[in-house]
């Protein structure tokens, strides 16, 4: 049970959160009152269900613009001038609650009830603007029936004044926690925009609504309900494609002095419309609890589903932030080919060339051999030499790589920077980087970027060592190859001469001089192939090198930076927990919660 | 309460004046500007430009009309009081909500409806003989809360015509969230007076709470209304009764009912005095609104922060400017051979006779290597450039190609990284990114490849000119061995030729072929010396010019960079002081005419209208 208490206090907390996020942003702003119910219905309707509050009593919430005429509804249900109706619009500044006059009511305690609001142990007048509600007991009156004795009648504040917004959130806290609403709009008010989308927000979280329009003329009491109906009932459900249950409405007209003070007596016949309708609408307790928890699950399974749409905004600036990073990952990466690898020679790998052509000489005895056909070979090989180095030309050296990794960081840096201030006047989440820029974030980027480094530089020290020693290490382990292969360019050799005196037979001193071109001519091609496998091992090691940077040292510090926005506390990161906790907390509360309902669905 | 007498043609005057704000104010919002007015501002500015033109032209008249407007949440009974007032059913009144979709236009039949506002025109005219609101319209407009959101439009095109909104509330709803907020939007702008309509609903003699009409009244103090004009009337009871044919005023009136009194303050209490006085009083506030509009919008001085840049901007131009120097000249670094030929062929043509064609033969065989490379691409990874055709010939083409290969290998990639430096940089000195950035990104899509190629050419010719034209005992050293190397080797030539004949003629030495062949070897060693000296004396070779080159090339590619980039941010300070000066042009005319409006304005007894 605690953990579930965990989760709803979570959960109550996150929609608290988002509602103040949305509130931050204009665009947003219309899904606050949303958050707002969602929140409250989950701490009333969820919290009474996970500790298996019995159904009595139901609570009857009476709710309407200012001036409707609530409190004088609330009388009516009350049977007994009770709550205080007042000329003053907007006098009523907290929810009170009516008890029925007799018998036991147990008292709600589960943690959520009612939210933030406060007890009030003794009466006081509904003007007290706090955080407040307060429980009075119908006073008795003799032989007077209770048709709603398992009901608590609460009279709340209105929505529509200027000072209403201080205390709309006690209005939505009993609004959530109602099984069934009395929605009160007078002849002036019923087709005013913010009472109705009140009205259309109940609606649609599911709550059993009686709509009272009351002030106007008797005769005019049929036409007005016509109109309601045609023009803010069905107007809305168009509105919203949603199909809306049929909602009872009802009239009371202008009432007389006497009616007013004997809502059981002289008004008995709006009292007696007014709570048939009520109990039309529960016919048993457990059938109208039930009802709330259900339809306050669904709604808000639905709210879960509607987060995206809320954070749609900030996941497109947060996708923005990590398409900027890659693309300065993209630059990054593109300089340190440009700047560093295109002119770097891997000079490991002349060496390997080396290695390799000494390996293809003969071994042990034979190597006089070699020697033999070396000294043959001088001169071709010196003319080489002499050629190379007259026509040769000195590769432009690479810019040091440390100081390329480092301009090519300031460089991706500062374009991040930039973008956060070209931003910043937009959404809050590129002033938040802004800021965090002011604060030194490229100080904090060097330390992930020099670990990156140091991670990169002992990689791609071992890297080049490997790739080099790998051509003559293989070949060293396979002596059937290497042999094969000495075998081969020896026989070439000797072939070689061999066809030199068979073409020129009897050679003439002249003839001879062929032999060492003939022998160098036949090096010469081993020579291409051991250069054409170096090289080709030169080419992948600078691929590899690519991909060494990337993985090692661009992989990781990009990704460092994409992460940025969501750490310490921003309120992106926020967001991306709350989009992930709430819906599982939902589902989670609502496996528990539903099963009751389910079986007594009718 | 004083009043002075207002000039007959006081608001007349204003007319032409407020024009005159108006036109320099319209051409300012449809000029382009640097610096950014955000669009709040930019409509409010557009707003005001309007409503100058509507007050302009509607004071251009011998009499102003005075438009009072009904506002208010829908039911509280706009059109009813409307109707009351002319005791006629000319607005439309009924117990479905909304029930004013168009509004309702009232005023008096001398008054040529092409006199009313453009907005009021195309509304529903009723005229009336009423004498006593011959100088008055009123209008009845749509509500400002029901659902249908259509009829809050409307009434925001109506709202700049009026001079004094009545805000008319009932019980419910006098203190709506809706009609309060737009009150307070335009209270700045237009006298206000109240109406508590339905005012038998808001007497309850039990009642725990405030009274209605003092709430309101509390609220109004709050507000800065230290004694709003507020009538509690009961429109039904009014026009009940005249359609009933009941003699007025109806008996049944609840206690402080002040519908009559209502009526007199229309009829009687808006004195044509008055009527200018509130003109005058919406013009003032409208000059005051304008002037705090336009102040909004004044640019920044930005003159210190462009200094402070500018010496900021140098730093880092000079530290590109080493950097793109070092890369330049490491990029030709292979081609040392190259450019070595080049200074040696300058050199040698200093010499003439037999040196000259001792050097060119020696720099013909030194450079046999080049000719050979020429045919090999110059940059053989990134080979996008085009082969160097022919590098003895052109040096241009060669620099343009060694520049160009230096921007692909290294500087195209740091110009645009060097004008996030210099943004960020000046962000960090108090100059707004957003001004600076679209002329500092301009200069960094300049051709650089060209700057540094012209760079590059210029710092190789200002180098070879100091190398082969040295100055002081150099140059006296350099003359004297030129002129040893133009002569000696031909004197030695034919010294040895004559020794050689002198000999064979008068000594009768018969010569055998090594002695035939001495002048040649006594010459070519001649030369050889000389050759050496010259080498020694006169070095041409890449690391001996490599730094003065370096150190040139700097220079000139921080001039470079200082023109490309550095008047920036003077430019564009110098710009938006002139947008500047615009503005506070276009705020001192206001301020003038305010003032003047100031001296003239007088009749003090409608303050209550106002408020602070």
């Amino acid at each position: 049970m605690n953990t579930h208490r965990e989760k709803l206090t979570q959960l109550t907390d996150d929609f608290d959160w988002l509602e103040e996020h949305c509130r931050r942003e204009p665009e947003l702003a219309r899904h606050a009152e949303h958050l707002h119910l969602a929140a409250a219905l989950a701490r009333n309707i969820i919290g009474g269900a996970l500790e298996q509050q019995p159904p009595r009593p139901l609570h009857l919430a009476v709710v309407g613009g200012a001036g409707a005429g609530k409190s004088t509804v609330a009388n009516f249900l009350a049977g007994t001038p009770i709550a205080d109706a007042n000329p003053q619009a907007g006098y009523t500044r907290h929810p009170t609650a009516y008890l029925p006059a007799t018998g036991a009511m147990p008292w709600p305690s589960y943690l959520g009830f009612l939210g933030n609001l406060r007890k009030l142990t003794d009466t006081q007048p509904a003007s007290l603007d706090e955080d407040v509600y307060q429980v009075q007991r119908i006073p008795a009156r003799d032989g007077a029936s209770e048709p709603l004795q398992d009901y608590i009648i609460w009279d709340c504040p209105d929505m529509t004044t200027w000072a209403s917004s201080g205390y709309i959130s006690r209005l939505m806290e009993v609004s959530a926690l109602a099984d069934v609403i009395v929605f009160v709009a007078s002849d002036e008010r019923y087709n005013d925009e913010v009472p109705t989308q009140y009205l259309q927000m109940l609606i649609e979280a599911g709550k059993a609504v009686i709509v009272c329009i009351t002030k106007m003329r008797e005769a005019d009491a049929t036409p007005m309900i016509e109109h309601f109906r045609k023009e803010v009932l069905a107007k809305r459900a168009n509105e919203n494609q949603s199909a809306i249950p049929p909602i009872p409405v009802l009239a009371i007209p202008s009432l007389t002095k006497e009616e007013r003070a004997d809502p059981a007596g002289a008004g008995a016949r709006y009292r007696i419309a007014l709570i048939n309708h009520v109990l039309a609408l529960c016919p048993t307790l457990d059938e109208a609890r039930d009802r709330t928890v259900r339809n306050a699950v669904q709604y808000l399974e639905k709210a879960s589903e509607s987060l995206l749409s809320i954070a749609s905004n900030d996941l497109a600036e947060l996708d923005h932030w990590k398409a900027t990073v890659k693309a300065g990952r993209t630059q990054f990466e593109e300089r340190y080919r440009r700047e560093y690898l295109a002119g770097e020679p891997f000079k490991r790998f002349d060496r390997t060339r080396e290695q390799l052509l000494g390996m293809l000489e003969l071994p042990a005895g034979l190597r006089y051999l070699s020697a033999a056909f070396a000294l043959l070979r001088a001169p071709y090989s010196y003319f080489r030499e002499f050629l190379i180095k007259l026509a040769g030309t000195s590769e432009v050296p690479p810019l040091p790589e440390q100081a390329v990794l480092r301009t090519g960081f300031d460089a991706w840096i500062d374009t991040l920077r930039a973008e956060a201030l070209k931003r910043g006047t937009g959404h809050p989440v590129w002033k938040q980087i802004a800021n965090s820029f002011e604060a030194g974030l490229k100080n904090q980027a060097l330390v992930p970027f020099e670990a990156a480094v140091r991670q990169f530089e002992l990689k791609e020290g071992d890297e080049l060592e490997q790739a080099g020693r790998s051509l003559t290490d293989r070949l060293a382990q396979q002596p059937i190859i290497l042999g094969g292969v000495r075998f081969a360019k020896v026989s070439f050799d000797v072939l070689a001469i061999a066809l030199v005196l068979w073409l020129t037979w009897l050679p003439s001193w002249y003839h001879l001089l062929l032999i060492p071109l003939a022998v160098s001519f036949t090096h010469q091609i081993f020579e291409w192939i051991v250069r054409g496998t170096v090289e080709a091992a030169r080419f992948s090691a600078r691929n590899k090198r690519e991909s060494l940077l990337g993985a090692h040292l661009t992989g990781p510090v990009s990704e460092w930076l994409q992460a940025k926005p969501l750490s310490e506390g921003s309120s992106i990161e926020r967001l991306q927990s709350v989009l992930r906790r709430v819906p599982e907390n939902i589902r989670e509360l609502a496996v528990i919660v539903k099963p009751h309902p389910a079986t007594n669905a009718p | 309460m004083i009043t002075v007498t207002l000039q007959q043609t006081f608001l007349r005057t204003l007319s032409p004046l407020l024009r005159s704000l108006e036109k320099p104010l319209r051409s300012w919002l449809d000029g382009r500007r640097k610096h950014p007015v955000s669009l709040l501002q930019r409509a409010e500015l557009e707003g005001l430009a309007e409503d100058l033109r509507r007050k302009s032209d509607a004071l251009d008249v011998e009499r102003p009309l005075l438009v009072v407007m009904l506002m208010g949440g829908t039911g509280v009974g706009k059109s009813t009081l409307m109707n009351a007032l002319a005791g006629a059913a000319v607005a439309q009144a009924s117990f479905t909500r909304p029930t004013t979709r168009d509004p309702v236009v009232y005023f008096h039949q001398s008054v040529n409806p092409d006199r009313l506002d453009p907005a009021l025109r195309l509304c529903r005219l009723v005229r009336h003989n009423q004498e006593s609101l011959t100088q008055k319209v009123i209008v009845d407009t749509p509500d400002v809360d029901s659902n249908d959101l259509k009829n809050r439009e409307t009434l925001k095109e109506l709202l700049p015509v009026a001079d004094v909104m009545l805000y008319v509330g009932s019980q419910e709803k006098y203190h709506d969230q809706i009609g309060w907020d737009l009150f307070k939007e335009q209270r700045q702008r237009r006298a206000f007076a109240f109406i508590m309509n339905k005012w038998d609903r808001c007497l309850q003699d039990d009642a725990k709470g405030v009274r209605p009409d003092d709430d309101l009244i509390a609220d109004l103090t709050r507000e800065g209304f230290a004694s709003p004009k507020l009538f509690r009337t009961t429109a039904q009871f009014w026009l009940d009764a005249t359609a009933n044919g009941e003699t007025l005023p109806p008996k049944n009136l609840p206690p402080g009912e002040q519908f009559s009194e209502l009526v007199e303050w229309l009829e009687r209490g808006l004195t044509h005095l008055e009527i200018e006085s509130v003109k005058a009083r919406g013009v003032g506030q409208l000059l005051a609104q304008s002037l705090n509009a336009v102040e909004a919008v004044m640019p920044p001085e930005l003159e210190t922060q462009a200094d402070k840049t500018r010496e900021s901007w140098r730093l880092v131009l000079a530290d590109e400017a080493r950097i793109g120097a070092e890369v330049l000249v490491s990029t030709l670094e292979p081609h040392q051979k190259e450019i070595e030929h080049q200074f040696r062929v300058r050199g040698q043509s200093r010499f003439r006779g037999l040196m000259a064609a001792y050097l060119g033969v020696g720099a013909k065989l030194r450079n046999a290597g080049s000719t050979l490379r020429t045919r090999v691409p110059f940059v053989p990874r990134i080979g996008t450039s085009e082969p160097v055709k022919d590098v003895q010939i052109d040096l241009s083409t060669f620099a343009r190609d060694c520049a160009r290969s230096a921007g692909e290998r290294v500087l195209d990639r740091r110009t645009p990284a060097l004008v996030n430096r210099l943004l960020l940089d000046a962000d960090q000195r108090g100059f707004p990114f957003a001004l600076l950035n679209e002329p500092t990104a301009a200069a960094g899509k300049l051709d650089w490849d060209e700057r540094y190629s012209r760079c590059l050419v210029e710092s190789l010719a200002d180098v070879e000119r100091e190398s082969t034209a040295p100055v002081g005992w150099r140059a006296f050293f350099r003359g004297g061995v030129t002129l040893l190397a133009n002569y000696l080797p031909e004197c030695v030539l034919l010294a040895t030729i004559s020794l050689l004949m002198w000999r064979f003629f008068v000594e009768d030495f018969t010569p055998s072929f090594f002695h035939i062949l001495l002048p040649v070897y006594i010459t070519l060693g001649v030369l050889v010396a000389l050759h050496i000296l010259i080498t020694f004396a006169f070095p041409v070779s890449w690391p001996a010019i490599r730094d003065a080159f370096q150190t040139k090339l700097q220079g000139k590619l921080t001039a470079e960079f200082e023109a490309g980039f550095l008047p920036v941010p003077h430019e564009v300070a110098a710009t938006i002081r002139e947008e500047r000066t615009e503005v506070s042009k276009m705020a001192e005319e206001i301020r003038t005419v305010a003032e003047w409006l100031n001296e003239r304005e007088t009749a003090s007894h409608v303050g209550d209208l106002y408020g602070k």
